[in-house]
């Protein structure tokens, strides 16, 4: 098996997606890779709370200084869209993710739900490994 | 000349009064339509929620069948825009069921144009997944009816977000072409003029990105100069328009900067587009400022309808234009395969 040199994480705010960020980090430093921070930003995002949930470069900031993964092994970045159109795109250039992270459930959903599941799509769909962390 | 409404089914409580999203957007629109002042010729359609054999000519069957059940296990956020209510699948199936219903009743009377007022929108929504507000893509339910019936249907979506549902559902049907003007980037991050229709119906898709800050002019030459020899080209016996209204430079949604004399104008030139009466449909997509929406309405169906325009004045002056002429080349190249795939048929 080839080393990990790239992961990418989807991070929309919410607990269940910061548990994969932290969890994306801890692996980043681990194996010494670099990890894409990817945010899918929605329609709503533009209108801010209470819409959506505040995603900052602070807020990711914070959190990987907190998981100790030095500001020159991540890079954070938006793309307009559904998350799992945008994680698949991860593993393509120029990111090249050898691995994607995703939460078990993002925004409000109920668990047992297939309807709007990022990860399962991104199961279905992906072309590289994909980690889903679990929830609380 | 006869407009034909759906019958306002949308009676529902709305869980998050304040989503911009919302049951007022219809009455927006249809105050926009009593103020046209029709009598008898504003003809109301009667309502009726399509059924599941037209909506799986769209929709993949689990899809509806979770999405249903989801709607009837009391429903939630789908994604961080999308929810679902109790009433949610009732709503959809109704919203769908109009547009069927106001074609049917074009073609009863062979005269007249359509505005279908429904919500929830359509044009996000995928083959298998609800998605930004939309949870059954109306505006495809009734072009694949259409389609079944032998027709040729050009659907014309200026909603400032790109319709990826409707261009994912006829990727590759060629009897369905498929032109969304919008804002780029923006969500839901697809739409770039390079995607221009799959294997078996290259051509069929036409896409028009525009920056931020464009304004009618622009909306204008793409539809004239980009648009309309696709169009002549592919002869459409029926024109749909995905009327969304958040291109409006009054809406919170996006950054292009048009009011509603575009609007009208842009109306005007689709209706050209239509080669028999009785063949133009438009169908409410987006639009949240509740005023802009109203007053685009108007402007949009009294120009339709062949009635001069009293509202804002069309604007100019934005970016945009640059990038027709890279647009127009795309489409040259993608029309030639498609004139092709269409001359194979017809010699057959």
């Amino acid at each position: 098996m080839n080393d990990i040199n790239s992961i990418a994480v989807g991070f929309d705010g919410s607990d269940e997606s910061e548990l994969a960020l932290r969890w994306a980090a801890h692996l980043a430093r681990e194996v010494d890779a670099n990890l894409t921070v990817l945010h899918a930003a929605g329609i709503l995002e533009r209108l801010g709370a209470p819409f959506s949930h505040e995603v900052t470069p602070q807020v990711v900031a914070a959190i990987m200084a907190e998981e100790g993964l030095d500001a020159t092994r991540y890079h954070w970045v938006v793309e307009e869209g559904d998350a799992c159109s945008a994680l698949l795109h991860c593993a393509q250039a120029p990111h090249h993710a050898q691995l994607l992270v995703v939460g078990s459930r993002g925004h409000g959903k109920r668990p047992g739900m297939m309807i709007g599941s990022v990860s399962l799509e991104l199961v279905q769909h992906a072309s590289v490994p994909v980690v889903v962390v679990p929830g609380c | 000349m006869v407009l034909v409404v759906n019958e306002l089914t949308d009676d529902s409580e709305h869980e998050s009064p304040d989503h911009p999203e919302r049951p007022g957007r219809v009455e927006a629109a249809m105050a926009a339509v009593q103020e046209l002042h029709l009598g008898s010729d504003l003809i109301v359609a009667p309502a009726y929620s399509a059924t599941r054999s037209e909506l799986t000519r769209v929709h993949d069957a689990g899809y509806l069948d979770e999405l249903g059940a989801f709607c009837y296990g009391g429903g939630g956020d789908i994604d961080q825009d999308t929810y679902a209510t109790f009433d949610s699948w009732s709503i959809a199936t109704r919203a769908a069921g109009a547009g069927l219903s106001v074609v049917r009743e074009l073609q009863r009377r062979g005269e007249g144009v359509g505005f279908v007022a429904s919500r929830p929108p359509g044009h996000h929504a995928l083959r298998d997944r609800a998605m930004g507000f939309c949870l059954l893509n109306n505006v495809a339910v009734s072009a694949a009816a259409l389609v079944s019936q032998g027709e040729r249907v050009a659907i014309i979506d200026w909603d400032v977000h790109h319709g990826n549902g409707t261009q994912q559902i006829f990727w590759d049907e060629p009897h369905v072409l498929y032109v969304s003007m919008h804002q780029w980037p923006l969500f839901p991050g697809s739409g770039a003029a390079g995607e221009v229709g799959g294997r078996l119906a290259l051509g069929s898709v036409v896409n028009v990105p525009l920056p931020a800050g464009a304004t009618g002019d622009v909306m204008r030459r793409a539809l004239d100069d980009v648009v309309a020899p696709v169009v002549d080209a592919f002869d459409p016996t029926w024109v749909l328009v995905s009327a969304g209204f958040d291109a409006h430079h009054l809406d919170p949604m996006a950054d292009l900067c048009l009011s509603d004399g575009d609007f009208a104008q842009m109306s005007l030139a689709v209706s050209h587009y239509a080669t028999a009466p009785g063949r133009l449909a438009f169908f409410l997509e987006g639009g949240y400022d509740l005023g802009a929406l109203q007053a685009s309405v108007r402007a949009t169906l009294s120009s339709a309808l062949g009635a001069p325009h009293d509202g804002e004045p069309p604007t100019n002056g934005g970016p945009g234009g640059a990038q027709l002429a890279t647009i127009t080349a795309q489409r040259d190249a993608a029309l030639a395969s498609w004139t092709q795939i269409f001359d194979e048929e017809d010699s057959r």
